[in-house]
């Protein structure tokens, strides 16, 4: 799995001259994405592509050979691979298992060459890999833009298009990534492999699993249960009731989402409903700790920090009222009109100078596990101030909703506060980081 | 008792002699007229009789609740394999569901929620993977709608944990050990005072 993620050489069967070919496409994909080692392009009887020479068969092992070629011819690239001891090979090739019996038997064809071998096989039908390196990218995949900070995301997908999706939102919400994988048809390497090779991985802090359907789950339930990263699962394809007899209450009251949610309750992995979810937990995870199931709602907008509250409710996190020492100091730092329950409004006419101290005593309350902020309209920079400098004290977790508070945003931003677009998104980003 | 598709449904009294050590009313699957009245007659309580081997029982009016067993008998064992099921009459506070099926991603699971019409109206169940872990069937139930019933209300006992806990082992036992059965259902099971009863049980099994 090391050579997936980590080679020092790629193989690509199929590197084409023509640009307009898959071929061509990854092999420039590799060579732009600053890949530092040694690459060889695979193609019968062409002399140089991207200015590399072309040899019609490898003479020396690669670590990773990258296979897009048509999928009849397929066989022979992982044949030759396999022969010069490559450690891992990735066949994006599509024609496979997801076009019946006949690319199914195949595909079987080819794992089983990787087998005898003792190389690893991801794919096909995949869109290949993307992992930080030294000072670079492995991009062995067909997506061009790569992402534009590195960090501790990482993410397997079964399907490719998918990966397009997350890498789309890692640059849209500044979220650093570490590794994608895209495993196909999971001939070989399935998401329970990848999941577990992640886990060992120390640049690696949260992991994002896209699947329709899990071809190895009990395995899959284990690597996550012991993944020391926090693990969020999107799952598709929740309405067809699959191949069930049905004849029982239970098989008809099963859908095909029952074992998956007896799966992910026992892998203790956070379960994403919807794809906005899925990318809002994973920015959540990315930048702040796990958090107690109890936080406060701190707010100077009213209206909006309610929605907050009642989103809380629904996803089953507490809102405890603040100690009474904490609503005195409040009332003596607040207008009378404030409220301080939970939601806790210090409102738009508090001091500037009360900023500070106020949200601090909500930040020291034993009773809060971490922070909701919700500041819309009012861009009170002492406000933002104030949390960014509670939450570096206090290590609390906090997430936020801002609107229109550009200097408020900045000081979150700065503190590495994720901001999510609404109130529900908050806090339910927030039970993310609840997890297990 | 079978059905097209390439699977068979067991009976009832079949269903629960594969799945053992389930709590039951007092019952009897009877092959006399003659032995079904001594039974009632020994036990004294309301009994309901069931005719054996047909599927959709209450639908086809093939059970009798308070049922005159001498009066019956016959008839009911016409309808179905010949033989009746004769069973202390119990009547819960509450029904629920517990089952089982062979998922095609994940193995045996078993699930739980509230039976009765509520199980298809409302579908209030989850799902466990077999065999449980502890602590797993408490973090199941509070994702009930229906949890605060089964933590007692109104002044009821609360249903007995330990024991729903040995009705699902029993449920998912059958699964791993009998690769096969495909689903399993109990359903109803009665709660009375707490304590648990399984009414009625269903066993699907493929062709071995």
């Amino acid at each position: 799995m090391e050579a997936i993620f980590q080679p020092h050489s790629v193989a690509v069967y199929g590197a084409s001259r023509d640009p307009s070919k898959l071929g061509h496409v990854l092999l420039r994909n590799l060579l732009e994405g600053g890949f530092g080692g040694q690459v060889t392009a695979v193609n019968p009887g062409l002399g140089t592509v991207l200015g590399l020479p072309t040899v019609p068969r490898l003479s020396a092992p690669a670590d990773l050979a990258l296979v897009s070629v048509p999928a009849p011819a397929a066989e022979a690239a992982i044949a030759d691979a396999a022969r010069a001891g490559c450690r891992a090979a990735i066949v994006l090739a599509s024609g496979f298992g997801e076009t019946g019996p006949e690319g199914k038997a195949a595909e079987q064809r080819l794992a089983a060459i990787a087998r005898g071998a003792g190389m690893r096989l991801v794919g096909p039908n995949c869109m290949g890999v993307v992992s930080r390196l030294d000072g670079g990218w492995l991009n062995g995949s067909y997506f061009w833009r790569l992402p534009e900070l590195a960090g501790g995301v990482s993410m397997v997908s079964q399907s490719g298009a998918f990966g397009g999706m997350f890498f789309a939102e890692a640059r849209r919400r500044q979220l650093g990534v570490a590794r994608f994988l895209s495993v196909g048809n999971c001939a070989d390497v399935t998401e329970a492999d990848a999941l577990e090779w992640l886990a060992g991985d120390p640049v690696t802090t949260v992991v994002g699993v896209f699947a329709e359907a899990f071809s190895d789950g009990r395995r899959f339930v284990e690597a996550a249960n012991r993944c020391p990263q926090p693990v969020v699962v999107l799952k598709a394809g929740k309405g067809a009731a699959g191949a069930r007899a049905a004849a029982s209450h239970t098989g008809s009251l099963a859908g095909s989402h029952g074992a998956v949610r007896a799966a992910l309750r026992r892998a203790g992995a956070v379960e994403a409903q919807t794809s906005i979810e899925f990318f809002d937990a994973l920015q959540a995870l990315a930048a702040q700790p796990p958090a107690p199931p109890s936080l406060a709602i701190l707010t100077i907008s009213g209206g909006p920090s309610v929605l907050a509250a009642d989103a809380a409710e629904r996803v089953g996190l507490a809102l405890p009222a603040p100690a009474e020492a904490t609503v005195r100091r409040l009332r003596e730092l607040t207008p009378s009109f404030a409220a301080t329950g939970n939601p806790i409004d210090l409102t738009p006419q508090c001091p500037i100078s009360s900023f500070g101290p106020a949200v601090q005593a909500v930040f020291d309350d034993a009773a809060f596990g971490g922070v909701v902020v919700i500041n819309c309209g009012l861009d009170a920079a002492a406000f933002g101030e104030a949390v960014a400098a509670a939450h570096r004290r206090t290590g609390k977790p906090v997430i936020a909703f801002c609107l229109e508070v550009p200097a408020v945003e900045a000081a979150l931003a700065r503190a590495g506060i994720p901001l999510l677009p609404g109130p529900e998104r908050a806090v339910t980003a927030f039970a993310a980081l609840v997890g297990r | 008792m079978s059905e097209g598709r390439g699977i068979s449904v067991l009976s009832e009294w079949e269903s629960k002699v594969l799945l053992g050590d389930v709590p039951r009313p007092a019952e009897v699957l009877t092959r006399t007229k003659e032995e079904a009245v001594a039974f009632a007659c020994e036990l004294g309580r309301p009994v309901v009789a069931k005719a054996s081997g047909m599927a959709h029982k209450s639908e086809r009016g093939a059970v009798r609740l308070d049922a005159d067993v001498a009066a019956v008998w016959e008839e009911l064992a016409a309808m179905g394999d010949g033989t009746v099921l004769v069973a202390e009459m119990v009547r819960g506070e509450l029904e629920l569901i517990a089952g089982g099926l062979r998922d095609p991603q994940f193995g045996p699971v078993t699930s739980l929620g509230l039976g009765g019409i509520a199980a298809e109206v409302l579908g209030d169940v989850v799902f466990l993977l077999a065999p449980r872990l502890p602590g797993e069937l408490e973090r199941a139930i509070e994702e009930l709608r229906c949890a605060p019933l089964l933590r007692g209300y109104r002044g009821r006992p609360p249903v007995d944990l330990a024991e729903l806990g040995r009705i699902l082992d029993a449920i998912g036992s059958l699964l791993e050990r009998d690769p096969d059965v495909v689903e399993v259902d109990c359903n109803p099971i009665a709660v009375c005072e707490g304590r648990l009863l399984v009414l009625d049980a269903l066993v699907v099994r493929r062709p071995g």
